[in-house]
């Protein structure tokens, strides 16, 4: 296929995207569209996390640290001073914080920034470790940003959190910063840098010897990725209207990994789907977690349920997808049509 | 000239001496064999050219410069390039992608001109392409560049790994047995090859090898290690009829003395 045409069916889906999303702003029910924005989300986490886990092969377990310096940073940036106040009611915002309103979208990329260097702060020691090594010194890193969280009282407003935040998250936002996270991965990756990264993965000591400098390539990715969380926990945190740091725990980490790991460690297209899908799942699936009968036996409802589900999928994939549901290949417009000429030779 | 110089090398891992007081004197544009038993120490010596082990005593020249304890990287950059034994290369990338991406250390763009596709990005990029494409046909594989390297037959696998080498652009190459598991007519296309590459992009080879036809006849000095400690030095010719070579290959007669 010729490339201007891509081009022309690629400006097509996106205005056709857009339409959709207007239509989904304005007439959707608010409950649909809450679980859109934390589609568009989930998929911005698990392209970011994607990244550093899938394409350079670095094992991080550090994201839901990451979203939580995003989360932080960006609140502390737009909320009202008024607003600050009136959370602060243990020990009053330190200065500078406490008279600073500035809009959501910079707010955004300064969480963004300070969660990027973060990212360099441990993407650089890691440099040292790998495998298993390296996932437990980022989950160490998450728990350390926790815990810092909680306890900086002036800053953070400690265990309590923030509440009330404005909710400046709509799917235009979500969605924008969601399509933008995938143009700039995939054509990161698709770049030399890209295939620095890759060969990281592959084999650490021939990239190496072909002149790949580790620290500098392996420092980007936990950057750009940590960058990216930063953005999706501070939209989160806009969406939820309350963010505190318990809720940036081991667990938030895994749900993403889930996402990266079902949709296949390379795979950018496999994280939009399985982004999309477990967004949709974890809604779809909370019967589970109520009251029910089976077979005269009561079931009383258990919270938490719904993560015994994914775990099976997990393991059903593990088993008969080991590479996730997509591997590592990816989504392109030649696909689609060379699938849809076969499907057509077929039935003809 | 001198181009590459070790200087009273040596390497301890713990209490075994792998090498010890190893010099070599490479002058541009030669060809030189290192040779040995197995263990002698011959892929030691790379490993601490190129510093993927840290040498424990001794000194590393380039072209008049210290290169000692230069990071692995830096030392690709200035000209130095190996090739692995038990085969090293990116095996779920293509054929091309692996020799684009031993290109990547000459990039200059930046990350933001490469996610963006900047003009200058895209340029490189493209000779890059052109580069890596005529790299692939002068070793014969410009068939499989959409293959991936880890499904390669075996003797393509080490011709791959040539070229990856060759797209850092490298001045002096170290080849550690390129002709390993390759029949005898492969090996003879192997040194025809190898005296090809030297000749198109001026390289200085140091090699690494078992086959003592194509080091005989490729080589226009050899080195020869037993034990981290080198036993002979010379023309082929000197090295074949050296008793203390003889010995270290084959034993003494007096097995039962």
């Amino acid at each position: 296929m010729d490339r201007k045409l891509k081009l022309v069916i690629t400006i097509i889906g996106l205005l056709v995207f857009i339409l959709l999303l207007w239509l989904a702003e304005n007439y959707i029910d608010a409950f649909i569209k809450r679980i859109l924005n934390v589609a568009a989300i989930y998929v911005i986490l698990g392209v970011s996390l994607n990244l550093i886990n899938g394409f350079t092969g670095q094992f991080s377990l550090g994201h839901a640290g990451f979203m939580a310096l995003g989360a932080y940073a960006s609140a502390l940036l737009y909320m009202s001073p008024s607003l600050k106040a009136m959370n602060f009611f243990i020990q009053p915002i330190i200065w500078p914080l406490s008279e600073i309103e500035i809009p959501f979208f910079f707010a955004l990329l300064i969480g963004g920034t300070v969660a990027a260097i973060a990212g360099f702060a441990v993407g650089a020691p890691c440099l040292r470790v790998g495998g298993d090594y390296l996932a437990i010194v980022t989950y160490g890193f998450a728990e350390i940003i926790r815990v810092i969280l909680n306890n900086l009282q002036s800053i953070t407003n400690g265990p309590l959190g923030l509440k009330g935040l404005p909710t400046y998250t709509n799917l235009y936002w979500s969605w924008g910063w969601a399509l933008f996270t995938v143009f700039f991965i995939k054509k990161l990756v698709d770049s030399s840098y890209g295939r620095a990264l890759k060969s990281i993965r592959e084999d650490e000591v021939a990239a190496e010897a072909m002149g790949v400098n580790l620290f500098k390539h392996k420092t980007l990715a936990f950057v750009i990725g940590a960058f990216f969380a930063g953005i999706g926990g501070g939209l989160l945190g806009s969406l939820l209207m309350t963010i505190d740091p318990n809720s940036f725990n081991i667990a938030l980490t895994f749900q993403i990994v889930m996402i990266v790991l079902l949709g296949g460690l390379g795979s950018i297209t496999g994280s939009v789907v399985m982004g999309i899908s477990v967004a949709f799942l974890m809604e779809l699936l909370r019967f589970v977690e109520s009251p029910m009968t089976i077979f005269g036996f009561t079931i009383p409802g258990i919270p938490g349920m719904r993560m015994l589900i994914f775990a099976l999928i997990l393991v059903i994939t593990v088993i008969f997808f080991r590479r996730g549901l997509f591997g590592h290949k990816e989504f392109s417009w030649t696909w689609i049509f060379r699938s849809k000429g076969r499907n057509a030779n077929e039935s003809a | 000239m001198s181009l590459l110089k070790l200087e009273q090398v040596t390497k301890r891992f713990g209490g075994l001496t792998a090498v010890s007081d190893f010099n070599l004197d490479l002058q541009e544009g030669e060809l030189v064999g290192l040779i040995g038993p197995n263990g002698a120490g011959k892929t030691t010596v790379f490993n601490l050219i190129t510093n993927t082990y840290y040498l424990s005593e001794g000194k590393i020249l380039f072209e008049g410069k210290d290169i000692t304890g230069l990071k692995t990287d830096r030392i690709a950059a200035a000209g130095i390039v190996r090739t692995f034994q038990n085969i090293r290369l990116f095996g779920e990338l293509t054929v091309l992608e692996n020799v684009l991406t031993a290109c990547h250390l000459r990039l200059r763009s930046s990350v933001f001109s490469a996610v963006f596709g900047f003009p200058e990005y895209k340029r490189e990029e493209l000779a890059m392409h052109e580069k890596a494409r005529s790299l692939l046909k002068t070793l014969g594989l410009e068939k499989y560049e959409r293959d991936q390297a880890g499904s390669l037959p075996y003797g393509l696998q080490r011709k791959l790994e040539i070229a990856r080498a060759l797209a850092t652009q490298p001045k002096v190459l170290l080849l550690d047995e390129p002709a390993a598991g390759m029949n005898p007519e492969e090996t003879l296309a192997l040194g025809a090859l190898i005296l090809k590459i030297r000749k198109e992009f001026q390289l200085t080879i140091l090699l690494i090898e078992h086959d003592m036809s194509l080091v005989m006849t490729i080589c226009e000095r050899i080195i020869v290690l037993d034990h981290g400690v080198t036993i002979a030095e010379g023309l082929p010719e000197e090295i074949q009829n050296n008793p203390d070579v003889i010995t270290a290959y084959l034993g003494t007669g007096d097995l039962y003395a």
